[in-house]
C-alpha cells in the first residue's frame, strides 16, 4: 500500500512538473509574445529595452529562465508579475483563495441540498405529473450557461428592479468574513444561487436515476418484505446507497471548482478569486501568474485523482498490483 | 502614447440617436478652423509659458469638500511608481498626487495644454542659447512623509529617470547632459553638469545638449515628477512613493483597489498647478465587468467609470441619464500604417490607392457613429498644434473628408502592377477592432487585392505590428498624445529615428524614412526655438508632405464618454490627462 501511494505520489509531481513546462513552452512559442517591450513601455529606446530584458532575464536561454521562474516560485518564493510589476504572485493567489473558497463551499451546500431534495420528489413522484416537471427544472438549470445567467441575475437585481424588490442587494464584490457574517453571506448569495443552479440539476438527475435503479435492487426489495414504510425505504436504503455515485462526482467538482473553475461566476459578479486571477493574467499574458494559477489549479486535480486513486486501492487490492 | 482606452463600442444605431441628445462636454470641440488658434495657445515659446491669464481656474468651494469618490475600472494599470507607469488610467490620478517642476495647468478646456510652474516658482527664461534652465524652487513644500521638498530631491529625481528605466528615458530625457552614460549604465547614474542642485539658493539647473523646445512638456508629465531622494532606485511597482501633491497613495492591491487619502502635508500653493481636491478619499476599485461598473454608476453605488462603455449601454445612458454624460474630443486617432518596405505597399501608388479606398465614414459607424468620432484626412488631429485643414484623398475634393473613390483606388492598383497580391491585416482581437479590419479587408479586395485578416489578442498585437521581423504588411492602430506638440505624432509616428528594424519598440511601424521629410521635421523643430506659430506652419506642410507618400492610413480621431453618477458633481475635461478627478464633488 505505502509502495502504491509512493509510486502515485511520484506520478503527481511528473504530471505537475510537466503541466509547468508546457505552460512555460506554450507562452513562448506565441508569435509576438516577448514581454519585453510590453514592459519597457510605449516607444521605449532601444537601450531601456535592453536592460528591461536583461533585468527580467528575457535574454537568457529558455532553459535558465524556466529555471529562475521555478526558484522564484518555489524557493525564494518572490516571484512577481510582469504586468503589475511589484505584484507578488503568491500573496496574490493566497489573497484570492478564500474568496474562490466562500463561493464553492456555499454553493457546493445549495446544490447538494437542492439536488437532495429535488432527487428524492422526483423518486417519490415517480409516475406523477411531478417527477417530469422536477427533471425537466433539471435540465433547464444545466442548460443555462452560468455566464449568462450570471448577467440575467445582475441584470434584475442591480438594474432592472434595483430601486424596487431588490433593494436590499448589496453592490458586487466581495466582503470577507472578518465584516461579519451577514455582509459576507449578503454579497455571495446570487453568486452561490447561479453556480448552485447548474449544479443542482446535475446532481438531482443523477440521484434520482440512481435511487430508481436502487428501488429493483434486493436489498430494497428486502426491506419492503421486512415491512418497513416507503418514506423509510427511499431514505435509509435507496438514498444511501444511491449517494455513494454522488459523491464521487462531488469530489471531482469541488475539487476542479476550488481549483479555479467558477471562474465565470468569479468573473460576472467581480469576485476576486481564484479563476478570475488566472482570467486576468492570461488576457494580460502574465506569464508568472498564468503559471502559478495553472500549478494551482493543477495541483487541486492532482491530489483530487491521487486521493480517488488511494481510496479505490484501499477498496479494491486488485488495484494496487496493476 | 498609445492608451488602452479603445473604446469596446460597436455597431450601435440607436446609440448613435441616443447620444446626440448627450451634453458635449464643457470643453469646445474644436473644428478645423480653430487649429490655428488652438495651437498658439499652447504654444510654449521657451519661457513664456506661465504668462497667461488663470481665469479658467475655478476657485475652490469649501461646501463641497469631503466624502469619497468611488472610481470603478475592468482592472488595474500595472506599476504605482510615476517613472514607469505610462498609462492614461494612472496618469490621470497622477495629476493629484505627483508634481514636475512645471505641470500641466488643471483646468477644463483648452486652457489645460498650458504648462505653469508648479514645484518651480516660475518658468525661467532659458539662457545659454535654449540650452540652460535655472529652476527656483517654492520654499516650504512638504512630501507626504513629512519630508522637506530640497533641491537634492529634484536632483535625485531625474537621475532616478534612468536607473528604473523610465520608458521615455531615452527619447523625452536623453537631452539632458549626461543622459547619454546614464542610459548606457543607468545604476551609476549622477548626470553630472546635466541636473546640478544649489542647495543654499534653492535652484536647480538643468543644461541640455541641444535646446529643446518642448522640454517644459517633459518636465510636465508624469514622468518627470518629483519623488524624494529616499525613493527606491528601482520600479516601486505597489509600494507608494511619498507625494507632493493634494492627494497620496494609501494602499494599493491591483487585483481590488487602489486607495487615495488626502495628504496632510499639502498646503495650496497654485491653484493652477496642484489645486486642493474635494473628496476626502478616492477609492479606485477594480475588477467589474464594464456591464457592472455602468450599473453600479447608474445605481449611485460608484461615481465613475474609467472604461468605455458598451454599445448595448450607450441608448440607455443617453437618454435615461443624458444629463450624467459627458462627450470630449480627444487629441488621438486611429490609423492603418501601411509597411513601405513590403510589398504591395513598397509602391506609392499602391499606398494611395488605399488612401483613397478607406470609407472613414464607414469605419466612424463601426465605432458608435458620428457623436463618437469624426473623419480625418491628416496625421495630425484636428484642433491639435500644426492642424490645417487638407485632404488629398476625398471625392468630391475638399479640405477635409467627404467620400472615397473607389475607381481611382482600383485604377492605381492596375497601374501599380500589383494587383492580385496577397495582404494580411493585422488587427487586435476585440470587437471594433475586428469589425475595423473585416472591413479594410473587403476594400482590398474590392481594390484587386487578396485580402485576409489575422485578429490577434489586443496585448500583444501593438508590439507585434511594430517588429519588422513580423513582416507586417497594413495593421489597425491608434496613437494618443503625450503633449500638445505636432513633433510627437509626425517625428515619433514616422521619423527616422522612430524605427528600428527586428525591434519590438519601432513606433515607425510603417518603416518610412524619408530624408527630405526628415530634414523637413528637423528644421521645424530648429523653428520651434524662436517660435512655436512658425514651426507649426513648418509641420502643418509635413503633414502634407507625408500624407503625399502615404505611409499610413488616417482614418478618425475619437471621442471619449464619461459617465458619472447622478450626485457627481464640477465636472472638467483637461485635454491633457482627461477628467479631473479630485475636483469632483461627492458633496
Amino acid at each position: 500500500m505505502w509502495r502504491f501511494a509512493g509510486k502515485r505520489a511520484l506520478a503527481a509531481l511528473l504530471v505537475l512538473f510537466a503541466i509547468s513546462v508546457l505552460v512555460f513552452l506554450i507562452f513562448f512559442a506565441t508569435p509576438g509574445i516577448d514581454p519585453a517591450a510590453r514592459i519597457a513601455g510605449r516607444n521605449a529606446s532601444q537601450e531601456t529595452l535592453t536592460q528591461v530584458r536583461a533585468s527580467f532575464g528575457f535574454d537568457r536561454p529558455i532553459w535558465v529562465q524556466y529555471g529562475l521562474m521555478m526558484q522564484h516560485l518555489f524557493i525564494n518564493r518572490d516571484l512577481t508579475s510582469f504586468v503589475n510589476r511589484g505584484s507578488q504572485v503568491i500573496p496574490q493567489v493566497m489573497q484570492a483563495i478564500p474568496v474562490t473558497l466562500s463561493l464553492v463551499f456555499g454553493a457546493a451546500l445549495i446544490w447538494v441540498v437542492l439536488a437532495l431534495i429535488m432527487g428524492v420528489a422526483a423518486t417519490a413522484a415517480r409516475g406523477t405529473v411531478i417527477d417530469p416537471l422536477i427533471l425537466v427544472i433539471g435540465v433547464i438549470g444545466v442548460s443555462l450557461p452560468v455566464f449568462w445567467l450570471g448577467e440575467v441575475v445582475n441584470l434584475v437585481t442591480q438594474s432592472r428592479l434595483h430601486d424596487t424588490v431588490f433593494a436590499w442587494v448589496p453592490q458586487l464584490g466581495y466582503v470577507p468574513l472578518t465584516d461579519g457574517v451577514g455582509p459576507w453571506a449578503l454579497h455571495l448569495l446570487f453568486p452561490w444561487l447561479t453556480l448552485a443552479v447548474l449544479y443542482a440539476g446535475i446532481y438531482a438527475r443523477v440521484l434520482r436515476s440512481e435511487m430508481v435503479a436502487s428501488m429493483n435492487e434486493d436489498y430494497v426489495r428486502m426491506a419492503r418484505a421486512k415491512g418497513i414504510g416507503e418514506t423509510r425505504v427511499l431514505i435509509r436504503h435507496s438514498l444511501r446507497t444511491s449517494m455513494i455515485s454522488i459523491v464521487s462526482l462531488f469530489g471531482l467538482d469541488f475539487g476542479a471548482l476550488i481549483g479555479g473553475a467558477a471562474l465565470l461566476t468569479e468573473v460576472v459578479f467581480g469576485l476576486q478569486g481564484v479563476g478570475k486571477l488566472t482570467y486576468d493574467s492570461l488576457q494580460n499574458f502574465d506569464l508568472p501568474v498564468i503559471l502559478a494559477c495553472v500549478l494551482y489549479a493543477s495541483f487541486f486535480v492532482v491530489l483530487a485523482n491521487f486521493i480517488v486513486d488511494l481510496l479505490y486501492a484501499w477498496l479494491d487490492p486488485r488495484v494496487r498490483h496493476v | 502614447m498609445r492608451l488602452h482606452r479603445i473604446a469596446t463600442v460597436g455597431v450601435s444605431l440607436l446609440a448613435v440617436g441616443a447620444l446626440a441628445a448627450c451634453s458635449s462636454g464643457s470643453s469646445p470641440s474644436p473644428s478645423g478652423s480653430s487649429g490655428a488658434a488652438a495651437s498658439s495657445a499652447s504654444a510654449v515659446p521657451s519661457g513664456s509659458a506661465s504668462v497667461g491669464n488663470d481665469s479658467d481656474v475655478r476657485p475652490y468651494d469649501p461646501a463641497h469638500a469631503g466624502g469619497t469618490l468611488t472610481l470603478l475600472a475592468k482592472g488595474a494599470a500595472g506599476t504605482l511608481d510615476p517613472k514607469v507607469n505610462y498609462t492614461l488610467q494612472f496618469w490621470q490620478l497622477y495629476q493629484g498626487t505627483y508634481d514636475g517642476l512645471t505641470a500641466f495647468k488643471h483646468v477644463d478646456g483648452e486652457g489645460s495644454f498650458t504648462v505653469v510652474p508648479d514645484l518651480a516658482e516660475s518658468i525661467p527664461d532659458t539662457t545659454n542659447g535654449g540650452k540652460t534652465y535655472v529652476f527656483k524652487l517654492r520654499q516650504g513644500i512638504k512630501f507626504s512623509d513629512g519630508a522637506d521638498l530640497t533641491t537634492d530631491d529634484v536632483v535625485s529625481s531625474f537621475q532616478r529617470i534612468f536607473k528604473v528605466s523610465s520608458p521615455t528615458a531615452g527619447s523625452f530625457y536623453n537631452g539632458i547632459v549626461g543622459a547619454d552614460a546614464c542610459i548606457k549604465a543607468p545604476e551609476t547614474c549622477t548626470l553630472e553638469g546635466g541636473v546640478v542642485g544649489d542647495k543654499t539658493a534653492g535652484t536647480v539647473t538643468i543644461n541640455l545638449t541641444a535646446p529643446d523646445p518642448e522640454f517644459l512638456y517633459k518636465l510636465s508629465v508624469p514622468h518627470a515628477a518629483i519623488n524624494p531622494k529616499s525613493a527606491p532606485t528601482k520600479d516601486a511597482g505597489n509600494t507608494p512613493i511619498p507625494t507632493t501633491g493634494a492627494y497620496m497613495f494609501k494602499s494599493y492591491d491591483p487585483n481590488t483597489a487602489l486607495v487615495m487619502v488626502r495628504n496632510p502635508n499639502f498646503k495650496e500653493w497654485s491653484r493652477a498647478a496642484q489645486p486642493a481636491g474635494y473628496p476626502d478619499e478616492i477609492d479606485y476599485k477594480f475588477g467589474l465587468t464594464v456591464e457592472a461598473e455602468v450599473t453600479a454608476v447608474e445605481n449611485n453605488q460608484a461615481n465613475w467609470l474609467y472604461d468605455p462603455p458598451p454599445a448595448d449601454r450607450l441608448a440607455e445612458i443617453g437618454s435615461k441619464y443624458a444629463s450624467q454624460v459627458h462627450v470630449n474630443q480627444l487629441t488621438a486617432f486611429w490609423y492603418l500604417p501601411l509597411n513601405v518596405n513590403l510589398a504591395p505597399f513598397d509602391n506609392l501608388k499602391a499606398r494611395q490607392a488605399v488612401n483613397w479606398a478607406i470609407d472613414r465614414n464607414a469605419i466612424v459607424k463601426l465605432y458608435g457613429g458620428a457623436n463618437l468620432a469624426q473623419p480625418v484626412c491628416t496625421i495630425l488631429p484636428p484642433g491639435f498644434p500644426g492642424y490645417e485643414a487638407n485632404c488629398q484623398y476625398t471625392n468630391p475634393a475638399g479640405d477635409t473628408w467627404q467620400g472615397a473613390d473607389l475607381e481611382k483606388a482600383k485604377q492605381l492598383v492596375t497601374e501599380s502592377g500589383t494587383a492580385g497580391q496577397e495582404v494580411t491585416v493585422i488587427v487586435a482581437d476585440d470587437e471594433v477592432n475586428k469589425a475595423v479590419g473585416e472591413y479594410v479587408q473587403s476594400v482590398l479586395n474590392q481594390i484587386g487585392y487578396k485580402a485576409k485578416v489575422k485578429a490577434i489578442s489586443g496585448n500583444i498585437q501593438f508590439t507585434y505590428i511594430q517588429n519588422s521581423n513580423n513582416k507586417v504588411q497594413i495593421s489597425v492602430t491608434q496613437w494618443y498624445q503625450d503633449y500638445p506638440a505636432a513633433s510627437d505624432f509626425l517625428n515619433v509616428l514616422l521619423g527616422c529615428a522612430s524605427f528600428t528594424p527586428g525591434s519590438d519598440s519601432s513606433i515607425n511601424m510603417s518603416g518610412f524614412c524619408d530624408k527630405k521629410i526628415q530634414a523637413q521635421m528637423d528644421d521645424a523643430l530648429k523653428t520651434e526655438q524662436t517660435s512655436f506659430d512658425e514651426a507649426n506652419k513648418k509641420w502643418a506642410a509635413v503633414d502634407k508632405a507625408m500624407m503625399e507618400q502615404s505611409p499610413m492610413v488616417p482614418v478618425m480621431t475619437p471621442k471619449l464618454i464619461d459617465f458619472i453618477s447622478k450626485d457627481t458633481g464640477n465636472y472638467q475635461f483637461s485635454k491633457q490627462f482627461y477628467m479631473l478627478v479630485d475636483q469632483l464633488w461627492v458633496k
